[in-house]
């Protein structure tokens, strides 16, 4: 699961040439690349129902779209760059902070000691600071303004801007390897194939748009100390949309429309 | 112009680069690296060659450059001296071994890619591209030689290290460490390949998938009851191969006309 984009490219793997395999493959990846840098990092709120316009043939999504509508008024989509469930997930959650300031506070409090546990599980001190130190300086600068909606506003602003974006990317990857290098026991059964927590860290987590599953979710959400709730339309079967509470039994901050290979932000009714 | 007039400071990758400098301004025993004068986005370093090796006593000189993205992307090293390892002149990037470039991590840095060059200089080649796998004796001849070997903007480089023992490696440092290889940028080079290798490359391709399909019978399924199942079944194969064929010609000659028109 993950950005359709970049799983499409495993498709021409039984080409015996491993050569013009890799040929066309590098040229695919360019191609995708080039179509993802055309949206936005974070878009704006759009109505739901603009929804429907992408399906005008489709009338089992267009069903589902109206099926959502009844619970989610607006979206705002991500760019689809392999990164985007931690940036749709990052900025919707500070985003509902910024309307309690009491749970913001104690949100910053928190970020603000997060750094002492990736040093003490052996990240490299000087670059988790790099990321530490940017990543406050967004929370610090959203917060310190008095007025919600500008508020938002500059986080919109920030959030656009390559360089702060893809370092609060990167940091809430790093928050969501401590977690599951910190409780690697509970965690090590969820990965598939013979892979240590750490290796699975280094090779999906750590990286830049490298996608993410359920296990990145469930660990991002433990680290920032929160829930999602993940909406769930495709293809199948059935007028409704299925969603799913991650981790179970939570009450999500946040809520994620997820189409096969990526994930957008949702604004509840 | 210095460098702080020079560039958006607020940028984080700015300021990133700005304090590996801090952090790599002072030579070691192993390493030193800094960024042209006019240029924070290329630098040139020199490391000492690993000690029991064919390497050892060898002084090697290169440039680093840092891409407009870094440290979302990884740096490019290129080797100036010769070392019999490595083809100088010709860019190395790193990610992890057996794995794609974005395997990088932005919180690895220069001094990372520095260590693992050193780690990976003995490596045996097995033949990857930009490698060479000169004889033990040919790279300590080389070794020798380069204390004597000058780079036109840094002057002598054995002068350029100290006597600093660098700082112990952590654990989790030393573990990607093992795990880094580097590689001659390949994705680069087939960006530059030919329209011609390009056109026969495709006909290459185009032959297999079509004895492929002359061979092999996972279609059986398509048939239809009109028409003699056999030559359906062949029909239907040789159909879609060409469709696929057809996708993958369209979307490189797209690429070549993009290619001839816009750069
Ligand atoms: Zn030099």
């Amino acid at each position: 699961m993950g950005d359709e984009a970049k799983n499409s490219s495993t498709t021409t793997e039984d080409v015996p040439q491993l050569n013009q395999d890799e040929l066309i493959m590098a040229q695919q990846r360019q191609i995708e690349k080039e179509i993802s840098e055309s949206i936005p990092l974070v878009g704006e709120l759009e109505s739901i129902l603009l929804l429907e316009h992408e399906y005008s043939n489709d009338t089992v999504y267009q069903e589902k779209v109206r099926n959502l509508s009844l619970k989610y008024s607006s979206i705002r989509r991500t760019r689809p760059d392999g990164n985007c469930f931690f940036r749709a997930f990052s900025f919707a959650y500070i985003e509902r902070l910024l309307d309690k300031k009491e749970e913001f506070k104690a949100f910053y409090q928190k970020a603000e000691k997060s750094k002492d546990v990736l040093v003490e599980l052996g990240f490299q001190q000087f670059t988790v600071e790099d990321f530490y130190d940017t990543y406050l300086d967004v929370l610090k600068r959203v917060g310190d303004i008095e007025n919600t909606e500008e508020a938002k506003a500059e986080l919109y602003t920030l959030f656009n801007d390559q360089g702060y974006s893809d370092y609060m990317v990167v940091y809430l990857r790093l928050l969501t390897s401590g977690q599951l290098q910190k409780e690697k026991d509970f965690y090590s059964c969820f990965i598939e194939g013979h892979r240590t927590v750490e290796d699975f860290c280094h090779q999906e987590v750590e990286p830049m748009y490298k996608e993410s599953d359920h296990i990145h979710i469930i660990a991002a959400c433990a680290a920032l100390g929160t829930g999602v709730r993940v909406i769930y339309m495709d293809r199948g079967t059935g007028k409704a949309v299925t969603e799913h509470d991650l981790p179970e039994g939570c009450i999500p901050s946040v809520h994620l429309l997820y189409r096969p290979g990526h994930y957008d932000i949702l604004y509840p009714v | 112009m210095s460098l702080e007039m020079k560039y958006n400071l607020k940028s984080p990758g700015v300021k990133r680069l700005m304090r590996e400098a801090c952090e790599l301004a002072e030579p070691t025993e192993e390493y030193h690296a800094c960024p042209l004068e006019d240029n924070l986005f290329e630098w040139h370093f020199t490391v000492k060659g690993p000690p029991s090796t064919e390497f050892e006593g060898g002084y090697y000189h290169g440039r680093i450059l840092l891409p407009s993205q870094y440290p979302m992307q990884p740096p490019n090293i290129i080797l100036l001296t010769p070392n019999g390892r490595f083809e100088v002149n010709k860019k190395i990037c790193l990610s992890i071994s057996g794995h794609h470039p974005e395997s990088w991590q932005p919180s690895w840095s220069i001094r990372t890619a520095l260590l693992a060059l050193i780690a990976f200089m003995p490596i045996p080649s097995s033949g990857t591209i930009g490698s060479l796998d000169y004889t033990a004796e040919e790279r300590q001849i080389l070794a020798r030689k380069s204390v004597h070997w000058e780079c036109s903007n840094c002057g002598k480089i054995a002068n350029k290290l100290s006597t600093v023992k660098i700082p112990e490696l952590t654990q989790e440092e030393s573990n990607f460490i093992k795990q880094i290889a580097l590689k001659a940028e390949e994705d680069v080079n087939r960006k530059e390949v030919s329209n011609e290798e390009l056109n026969d490359n495709l006909m290459d391709l185009q032959d297999t998938v079509q004895q492929r399909s002359a061979s092999n019978g996972t279609y059986t399924e398509l048939q239809t009851s009109t028409v003699d199942p056999k030559d359906s079944e062949l029909l239907n194969q040789n159909g879609i191969w060409n469709a696929v064929v057809g996708i993958l010609i369209s979307a490189i000659v797209l690429l070549i006309l993009r290619r001839v028109f816009f750069l």
